[in-house]
């Protein structure tokens, strides 16, 4: 089961073909209609039409989509070794932001981590779309592409960054390694929760730091991933069968999900939250949160607790719709509301890396 | 930074520290050092600098020393992806035996169709997963990490493997309950 990342445009993979051909709508409509969370109206099912199809899906449900056969990557494949400058791209009100990723083109070409993004090869990006900027920031191995940026403490500067071949890392280790911090970007099924003992093992291994002090997961970039990922990955901190969650579907489907047993860690946690924090990770968060084993450093996550999956058709594309509802262990959702940190902080200090880890070890116990 | 970089870099400071003097400059120049001469400064400032050439060589000694280490445990490093590419192609032989099996299942009159689609799903995850363990380590030759995140790498996708060597036990199970 598939949450859909919800901000954030990864602009390492390679383009693809994104027209779409006579869909089978009836096929959309039935599969809708027996099998979409809350059961839609047969008018707004009727009114569906090859014209603005993704619109009218919109309407019916506002994470539903239909992805190209071409387009389509499976949820696993999603994290694979890609081509690229190694940055995410976050479309937000004061335009794009680059994500840099350890280890990157971008990183090595020296360019801070969540700058503004102001120019590619000379030319402004003021009003482009995700796709549109994704698309210039694309390009062959070897390639190069110069970025021109807004610097978090003020002024610009530019970058030439090239274009390479890398394996992200499932779970991020943010230097220095003692001062504990750790990023997920991703709930990638059956890979970040073994990434994250891995690296918490490196991290006992390789410094001075003492293995149950306070740990900071950075979590402002994760948009989303794998529903059940989310829940072992909570489950590493909470001892076994302890209530996670319940996940809710159509006429009274709910399905208790409890810890699992196998290594724990009792470190304190605090977890760095933004509003580009959304599904999986908000799940992850909001678990360990009700059970009083984190708290929330940042500013209120985006607010979606649903969860989606995917239906093959016959031509060969993708449905994505919404077909279950995490609720918290206390009952609640963080739909619509999403999550309200513990310590709150403005807009300039959510991308301080080093502000933020200060804030959060002043209320680690 | 190489270890030839750093050399190069403590070499360069050196001759600048050199250059610069540690005594009154007024003792030093032409004028200076010609008239120290008779009072000991030349000779003072020739062990100084044979002191300093010593050190530099000790430098030198030491950064070749560190560099043969590195170069050990890339070695090494390289080695263990090696034998990460043996495990990762052991696995996929399993894997590929298992489908196998499982498209026999498929086939065979009165098996549970339901739980053998089930099978073939979760074996498709497991496929996508072994390729990424793949590609991963192919691209940790070549990957802009530095060493220590590589070694993190490495270790993330030992413990990524083990946990997809789990479900293949798992789909194991299922496959022999199902044939039986």
């Amino acid at each position: 089961m598939r949450i859909a990342p919800a901000l954030a445009v990864l602009v390492v993979v390679l383009a693809s073909a994104q027209c779409l051909h006579a869909a089978p709508l009836e096929a959309i409509r039935d599969i809708l209609r027996r099998h979409l969370l809350d059961p839609p109206d047969e008018a707004a099912l009727a009114g569906l039409s090859e014209d603005d199809l993704q619109g009218r899906l919109r309407d019916i449900d506002p994470y539903a989509r239909i992805i190209s056969g071409g387009e389509y990557r499976t949820p696993l494949g999603a994290a694979d070794s890609w081509i690229g400058i190694g940055a995410g791209l976050a479309m937000r009100a004061g335009g794009p932001v680059l994500h840099v990723y350890r280890g990157g083109g971008a990183e090595r070409a020296g360019v801070p981590d969540r700058v503004r993004l102001l120019e590619i090869d000379g030319a402004s990006v003021r009003g482009q779309d995700a796709e549109t900027i994704a698309s210039g920031l694309r390009g062959e191995a070897g390639s190069t592409v110069r970025l021109r940026v807004a610097l978090p403490g003020g002024g610009e500067k530019s970058f030439t960054v090239r274009r390479e071949a890398f394996s992200p890392l499932d779970v991020e280790l943010v230097p220095p390694g003692n001062q504990r911090v750790v990023r997920v970007r991703d709930f990638a099924g059956g890979l970040t929760r073994p990434a994250m003992r891995a690296t918490l093992d490196f991290l006992a291994r390789t410094t001075t730091s003492d293995p149950s002090a306070p740990l900071i997961i950075d979590l402002r970039d994760a948009p989303g991933g794998d529903l059940y990922e989310a829940f072992d990955l909570a489950g590493l901190f909470l001892p076994a069968g302890t209530l996670l969650g319940t996940i809710r579907g159509r006429d009274g489907y709910a399905l208790e999900i409890r810890a699992p047993g196998g290594d724990k860690y009792s470190m304190p946690l605090t977890l760095l939250i933004g509003p580009e924090t959304a599904s999986s990770a908000e799940i992850f968060a909001g678990i360990l949160r009700q059970h009083e084993r984190a708290r929330l450093v940042g500013q209120t996550t985006y607010g979606k607790c649903s969860s989606q999956t995917d239906a093959r058709l016959s031509d060969g594309s993708v449905l994505r719709y919404t077909n279950r509802e995490v609720l918290f262990p206390r009952g609640d959702t963080c739909t619509g509301s999403g999550l309200t940190p513990d310590l709150a902080v403005g807009d300039d200090e959510l991308d301080m890396l080093q502000r933020l880890v200060e804030r959060a070890r002043a209320l680690s116990p | 930074m190489s270890a030839r970089t750093v050399l190069l870099s403590l070499v360069a400071a050196g001759l600048l520290w050199g250059c610069g003097g540690q005594h009154d400059p007024r003792s030093g120049g032409f004028f200076g050092g010609v008239a120290g001469l008779s009072g000991g400064s030349y000779d003072n400032r020739v062990k100084e600098r044979e002191a300093r050439l010593e050190e530099l060589r000790a430098t030198q000694a030491q950064l070749d020393a560190e560099k043969g280490q590195l170069e050990t445990q890339k070695s090494a490093a390289q080695a263990r992806v090696g034998q990460d590419q043996a495990k990762v192609d052991a696995m996929q032989a399993d894997i590929a035996a298992l489908e196998k099996k499982t498209k026999a299942l498929s086939s065979q009159q009165g098996a549970d169709q339901k739980r053998v689609a089930e099978l073939q799903k979760r074996l498709d995850g497991l496929k996508t997963g072994m390729r990424k363990q793949e590609s991963s380590l192919d691209a940790l030759e070549g990957s802009g990490l530095g060493d220590a995140e590589v070694d993190l790498k490495r270790q993330q996708l030992e413990k990524q493997r083990d946990a997809l060597r789990k479900e293949y036990d798992l789909l194991m199970k299922m496959q022999m309950e199902l044939a039986q």
